[in-house]
């Protein structure tokens, strides 16, 4: 039962893994031989891979730039978060209410609305074809939430251990730095991996403010191989991109995961 | 009762309302160089609120704040000499043991070598040694709070503060402690203030009780005192177990009676001053049997020695000694 499971969740990548893996001709057979098509279909190859990797520019560039903007924008998105984070978790009463409200109306508004305003700012501060100012509408947008799940897990730690740093005459620095941000470990992984995933995967800024191509950001790159010729889709070049395209993150995820773990702060109350 | 000057902790009009609400009003205090003060109460009398005002973790609205003759009340929480173990020990839990100790004292500049040497003189005086590796979560209860005592200790301080610090150790092991506690923390030079809402572990554990109520300092004095003269019910009901028997004397006046000052007459010898009772259940408790009893003028509780079997109907009596008298409205002790 759970092998079935497993398999309707993941059918999708598996197929588009073995289509990754196959030549064009196979993935199209021509209208006349289904039996020849059928042979061939057995045949893997790694021409696909070796397509989109010697393209121009080459794919792996794409890799390295969406990486490059991701890692910026998780640290720029990470150092402004943690300040507000903490300062909302101290201010409770009326302000930190209205402060968290404006918050969560930031995260709900509709990112369509602010393309024009984005390309006309890009345009007059000289932001476009720039990989790290890609991060500063990516941090933009990412805040709020990054705010709003640190904050509550400032609020999950107990008070407490904060006190009792303040007794031993520790400042504010020294509480973030040597209590109460290891503590937060897990929730800042958490908070980081989901920042680079909505850089690595966002795509319409990246089309307006990029047009260098080799400045591509993953999801423009792989746009453009769907779109390389007029008279043929390239499900083979397209699924490997994907393919390549997933690696980094199943990476991030599987790494992030052995410090997720739960129950950090145990033992810090009565347990 | 005066402080010599420049001596112990002193409390001047200490105040503090969040809002509307006043959670300490005007308390004065003295906790004398080596005394161990209780500040007892039921929860909300306004108790940890004094801690963390004397901790410098909160502001007070009004009122000074004195140790050793220097106000402190506008200094920072950690620039005091004060330490504070906290009722859930607030022990860091992702350093060990030996981590956990030398933060602070890092933070202060302290050299690793005198670092090193504080830290092995105070594991070894709690008995710690072999658990500084440990985190937190690897210790049971008690070494916790043994933990976050050694930690109070490195402090130096001048004067150290107990938030309810055995309230979550079991019974048995909270009475193994305390003599331990006293040992480690009495008698010493910095005053001590502990917060408790036992009346057991105050009187266990303090030369003095301060007993608080809806923010408001009631009385303050050794445990025989507030147990013998209570200034008013409120006193009285709180300090003894079981708690006092109150009777209406008149419209004015009740009449406060401790159920162990009371003693069985003979019912049937006539004449005899005491009340008429009737059993209307007991709880038996080895050496002692606690009875409810039904009287003319209401409700009696009573101790007896365990071994006696307890009357149906029987006369109670006491000696006039004993007798309590309380204003009937404001609870105030009456002569």
């Amino acid at each position: 039962m759970r092998a079935l499971l497993l398999l309707w969740s993941l059918a999708p990548l598996l197929w588009q893994l073995r289509t990754s893996l196959q030549s064009p001709a196979a993935l199209a057979p021509p209208a006349t031989g289904a039996a020849a098509g059928a042979a061939q279909a057995a045949a893997w190859t790694l021409e696909n891979y070796q397509l989109i990797l010697a393209g121009d520019p080459p794919f792996w560039r794409c890799l390295v730039n969406s990486g490059v903007v991701g890692l910026s924008t998780t640290l720029l998105t990470l150092l402004l978060a943690i300040p507000c984070a903490y300062g909302l978790h101290r201010q409770r009463g009326r302000i930190g209410s209205v402060a968290t409200l404006i918050l969560l109306a930031a995260a709900l508004f509709p990112t369509v609305l602010l393309f024009l305003g984005l390309l006309e700012t890009a345009r007059r501060l000289g932001l476009a074809n720039n990989l790290l100012a890609l991060s500063l509408p990516y941090s933009a947008m990412g805040l709020p939430l990054a705010v709003l799940l640190l904050r509550s897990a400032f609020d999950d730690l107990p008070p407490e251990l904060e006190d009792a740093a303040k007794l031993e005459g520790l400042d504010l620095w020294q509480r973030l730095r040597h209590v109460l941000l290891p503590l937060l470990a897990p929730a800042l992984i958490s908070t980081a991996l989901l920042l680079f995933l909505f850089s690595w995967n966002e795509y319409p800024i990246a089309l307006t403010w990029l047009s260098r191509s080799e400045l591509l950001t993953l999801p423009v790159a792989m746009a453009r191989i769907g779109s390389s010729s007029v008279f043929t889709i390239p499900y083979g070049a397209f699924a490997a991109a994907t393919v390549l395209g997933s690696l980094p993150l199943l990476l991030l995820v599987l790494l992030g995961q052995r410090w997720i773990v739960s129950g950090l702060t145990h033992g810090a109350i009565k347990g | 009762m005066s402080l010599r000057e420049g001596q112990g902790l002193e409390l001047r009009q200490l105040s503090r309302s969040v809002g509307e609400r006043l959670l300490l009003d005007r308390l004065d205090l003295e906790v004398r160089p080596g005394e161990c003060l209780a500040l007892l109460g039921p929860s909300g009398c306004g108790k940890s609120t004094t801690l963390r005002l004397v901790a410098g973790l909160d502001a007070p609205s009004c009122g000074r704040i004195l140790l050793q003759g220097e106000d402190i009340t506008d200094r920072s929480a950690g620039s005091r000499q004060v330490a504070m173990v906290f009722q859930s020990y607030a022990l860091y839990p992702h350093l060990s043991v030996a981590d956990n100790l030398a933060l602070g004292l890092r933070v202060r500049g302290v050299g690793a070598r005198e670092r090193e040497r504080r830290i092995a003189s105070v594991l070894e005086l709690l008995q710690l040694g072999e658990l500084r590796e440990r985190r937190p979560a690897q210790l049971s209860g008690g070494q916790r709070q043994r933990v976050a005592l050694a930690r109070a200790l490195l402090r130096q301080p001048q004067v150290v503060l107990l938030d309810e610090p055995m309230s979550n150790l079991d019974a048995q092991l909270r009475e193994e402690l305390r003599p331990e506690l006293r040992r480690l923390l009495c008698g010493g030079e910095p005053p001590v203030i502990y917060v408790t809402h036992d009346q057991q572990e105050a009187i266990g554990m303090a030369d003095r009780i301060a007993l608080l109520e809806g923010g408001r300092l009631q009385q303050v004095g050794s445990a025989r005192e507030l147990y013998a003269n209570p200034i008013n019910r409120f006193v009285a009901t709180f300090l003894g177990r079981p708690a006092i028997n109150l009777l209406p004397l008149d419209h004015e006046r009740q009449l406060g009676l401790r159920p162990e000052h009371l003693v069985p007459l003979d019912p049937e010898a006539e004449g005899q001053q005491g009340l008429a009772a009737r059993l209307q259940r007991h709880e038996w408790w080895g050496n002692q049997q606690l009875l409810w009893l039904e009287t003319e003028r209401g409700p009696l509780r009573m101790l007896l020695p365990g071994d006696q079997s307890p009357p149906e109907r029987l006369r109670v009596g006491w000696q006039p000694a004993h007798e309590l008298h309380f204003a009937a409205g404001s609870g105030e002790r009456l002569p």
